[in-house]
Formats: C-alpha cells, sequence, structure tokens
C-alpha cells in the first residue's frame, strides 16, 4: 500500500462518520427550508397553533379586555366629544328637522283655526259661554269637535310581530294576528321605501287612524277612532314617549304589568 | 297572556305552504290553488302540560330563492319550516344551499324540512332520489291527507319552547 492509499484510507476512516452526520443536517436543513419558505407548508404547521392561540384569546377577551375597553370607549367618548357631535349630528339633525315640521304644523292649523273664528258668531257665543261658567276657550272647542277616542293599544315586538302587551276599549279580533299584520304592513312598507332608517308612522282607513311610535326592539300603535287632530297627535305621541320612560324601559318583560299600566296609563284618552 | 313564537313557513311557490297551515289550523284542505301575496298570519295556540303556547306562523309569498325573501318577514323568527314539493324537483334541488344561507343568517334558530304532497309520490323511490341528491328531510306530509301535519308543528314547539 502506497503512502497516498494509505492516506486515503486513513481519510475514509477519519471523516466519513463526518460526512454522513453532515449530509444528514444539510437534509434537515432542506426540510426546514421547504417548511419555513413554501407557504402551504408552513400553514399547516402554524396555522393549527394560531387557531388554538385565537379560540383562547376568544374564550378570555370578555374578561380579559371587558373593562380595558369599556374604560377606554369611556375616555375616548369623553375625549372625542366633537367626533361624537359630527357623528350624531345627523341623525339628531333628522329628528329635529322632524319635530319642528310637526310643532310649525300644529303651529300653522292653530293660526289658521283662529284666523277663521275670530269674528264668527260660534267664538262669540263661545267667549259668552266662557265667560259665565268659567271654562277654557280651548276646552269648549274641544268639547265641540268630534272627539278622537283611543280604541286600542298595543306594545309590539318589533320583527317577530310578536304582542307585548295590549288594551282594547272593546272586544276585537285576534290581537296576536293583528299585531302580526301590523308588523308585516309596517316591514313592508319600510322595505319597499328603503329610505333610510325611516319608519311607518301612520296608518289612516275610513274614521280609523293608527298612529306608530317606534322604539329600538319594539313600537307602540294606537288606534283612533273619529277625527284626529295635529295637537291630539302630538299629545298622544308625548304620552307614548312618556309610557315608553317610565313603564316599558323598566318593565319590558314582566308583561303583566304592562298590560295592567297600558290600561290605567291610556283609559281616559 | 300565553307565551308565543313567531314561525316562519319558507320555499317555493306551489309547494304547499298555505295548505299545511290551514290544514293544521283550521282543519281544511281545498285543491284550489290561491297564490300568497304578501304575507298571511295565522295563529294556533297548543297547549302542554298546562302551558299555553302560541304559535303565531307567518305564511309568506312562495319564493325561488331563500335570499330575496324579504329579511324584515324573518327577523324575529323563533322556528323556520322549510317546505318542498316532492313532486317537482326544482323545488328542492338546491335545498341544501337554502338551508346553509338559512343556517348562516339566522343561526341557532331551529328548522325543519318538509316534503309535502307525499299522497302523490312512491315514497321509496323519492327517498332514494333524496339519498342521491344528498338531501335530508325531516317530514313527509300530505297537507290533503293531514299526514304528519300537526307532528312538524309539535316538533318544532319542542324545540323553540
Amino acid at each position: 500500500m502506497t503512502d497516498a492509499e494509505k492516506l486515503l484510507k486513513l481519510k475514509e476512516l477519519l471523516l466519513t462518520e463526518d460526512r454522513d452526520f453532515a449530509h444528514q443536517i444539510l437534509q434537515k436543513l432542506d426540510l426546514l427550508e421547504e417548511t419555513v419558505y413554501v407557504n402551504k407548508n408552513l400553514s399547516e404547521k402554524i396555522n393549527p397553533i394560531i387557531d388554538k392561540k385565537i379560540d383562547a384569546f376568544i374564550e378570555t377577551m370578555p374578561s380579559k379586555l371587558g373593562p380595558t375597553i369599556t374604560q377606554t370607549l369611556k375616555s375616548e367618548i369623553k375625549n372625542s366629544q366633537d367626533t361624537i357631535v359630527d357623528a350624531l349630528f345627523p341623525i339628531i339633525g333628522k329628528m329635529i328637522k322632524k319635530y319642528i315640521q310637526q310643532e310649525i304644523k300644529i303651529l300653522s292649523d292653530n293660526i289658521n283655526n283662529q284666523v277663521q273664528e275670530t269674528f264668527s258668531v260660534r267664538k262669540f257665543k263661545r267667549k259668552i259661554k266662557s265667560l259665565f261658567f268659567g271654562i277654557s276657550e280651548n276646552e269648549i272647542v274641544m268639547s265641540e269637535m268630534v272627539k278622537a277616542q283611543l280604541q286600542q293599544m298595543f306594545v309590539i315586538e318589533k320583527g317577530s310581530g310578536i304582542i307585548i302587551a295590549s288594551y282594547s276599549v272593546t272586544e276585537t279580533i285576534d290581537e296576536d294576528m293583528i299585531a302580526g299584520m301590523l308588523t308585516a304592513i309596517k316591514s313592508f312598507v319600510e322595505d319597499a321605501f328603503s329610505a333610510g332608517n325611516q319608519s311607518l308612522e301612520n296608518i289612516e282607513y275610513e274614521l280609523y287612524n293608527i298612529q306608530i311610535q317606534n322604539f329600538s326592539s319594539y313600537y307602540m300603535a294606537a288606534v283612533i277612532s273619529g277625527a284626529i287632530d295635529n295637537a291630539s297627535k302630538s299629545i298622544l305621541q308625548d304620552k307614548m314617549m312618556n309610557f315608553a320612560d317610565k313603564v316599558l324601559k323598566n318593565n319590558i318583560n314582566n308583561k303583566p304589568i304592562i298590560s295592567e299600566k297600558l290600561e290605567s296609563f291610556f283609559i281616559n284618552e | 297572556m300565553s307565551n308565543s313564537k313567531k314561525v316562519v313557513l319558507i320555499g317555493y311557490f306551489g309547494v304547499g305552504k298555505s295548505s299545511l297551515i290551514r290544514r293544521f289550523v283550521q282543519n281544511i284542505f281545498t285543491d284550489d290553488y290561491l297564490v300568497t301575496i304578501g304575507v298571511h298570519i295565522l295563529k294556533k295556540t297548543l297547549i302542554a302540560n298546562d302551558i299555553e303556547k302560541t304559535l303565531v306562523i307567518w305564511d309568506i309569498e312562495g319564493k325561488e330563492d331563500v335570499k330575496t325573501v324579504r329579511p324584515s318577514y324573518l327577523m324575529g323568527t323563533s322556528g323556520f319550516i322549510y317546505v318542498i314539493d316532492s313532486t317537482r324537483i326544482h323545488t328542492y334541488e338546491n335545498l341544501n344551499e337554502e338551508i346553509k344561507f338559512i343556517k348562516n343568517n339566522y343561526p341557532n334558530i331551529p328548522l325543519i324540512t318538509v316534503a309535502n304532497k307525499c299522497d302523490l309520490i312512491d315514497v321509496e323511490i323519492f327517498k332514494k332520489q333524496l339519498v342521491d341528491l344528498k338531501i335530508e328531510i325531516d317530514f313527509l306530509t300530505s297537507a290533503k291527507t293531514a299526514e304528519n301535519v300537526e307532528q312538524i308543528f309539535i316538533n318544532l314547539s319542542n324545540k323553540i319552547f
């Protein structure tokens, strides 16, 4: 064996194991590269871990972040009043506009009536009656008119049309079905004329008038017989809003109480 | 005050939604086809364990695609009944997609699938066809013979009350 052959043999003996080891590392590196640089492979490995983390995060989020979010919101609202005003202005503006329109209409009606009646014989008679009996002229005018009378009052859940409470002066056909159909008509009109977030507020048929007052999760519907003027409508609207504030707000799940209060609240209207 | 829940029947035109409701509520059936325009509402009170349970049933007009039903008619629903006509394949060949849409948009609301007019078909052939189409139907009904009609509403009311 020559020296060169001996050296080769020695190299083989010394380096074969290292070379195999290096080869294995190289293979592992290739695999690692393939995993890291090929999106699909990386996703397969990482997605389950991320999903697990997200699930755990979702589960603990309300308890962990709830108080922080509430606090942040509170301070943000406090610090960004102008931004909030900007955001709410269109909505509030619309409400105010509607309110002013309504009030101007009432005022205009009243002025018209006054002008028409100032020099009439009826007006003169009314004045005399008022002086003698100490009753205000307005009250006499009201009694002279065909008095509008509340026939039925409903509190109905929005969407489902399920009746929450009702009050009726006379026996009527099934109230559940009235509430359902009223909701269906309302939904249809609001869908058909999809003008923003506007809602159906009034339905008229012959001598009956249904006044609807919308709230967030429910609405109130008042069925009125006789002629109802704008002033009476306005009073009824106020009354419905008061009822919502004083009774419905705190008892929305207590149907017997709402029904009972509905009767006492509106019985003399 | 009774305990009331809203139930909506969905399905193609002429599958027999109104007939099923009329059979259940008024126990009547007629062969005349009167198309439902908009929505018709009926109610039925069931008494179980001395407790009144009222189903306010919304019979909405038939649509070939549930996506075109007015969302406001479906809002606040406590239970759905999807009705197909077992004699007309095009009323159920897309059933799985329709069901998927309802479940995605109204999650956790009980839904029952009903194949109506089963008095007019060979039930075994129909069932085989359902298997081929990978469609699952909860009840085979006939508004005409009243078969299974009451059961679908009782089954649904047990799920929603």
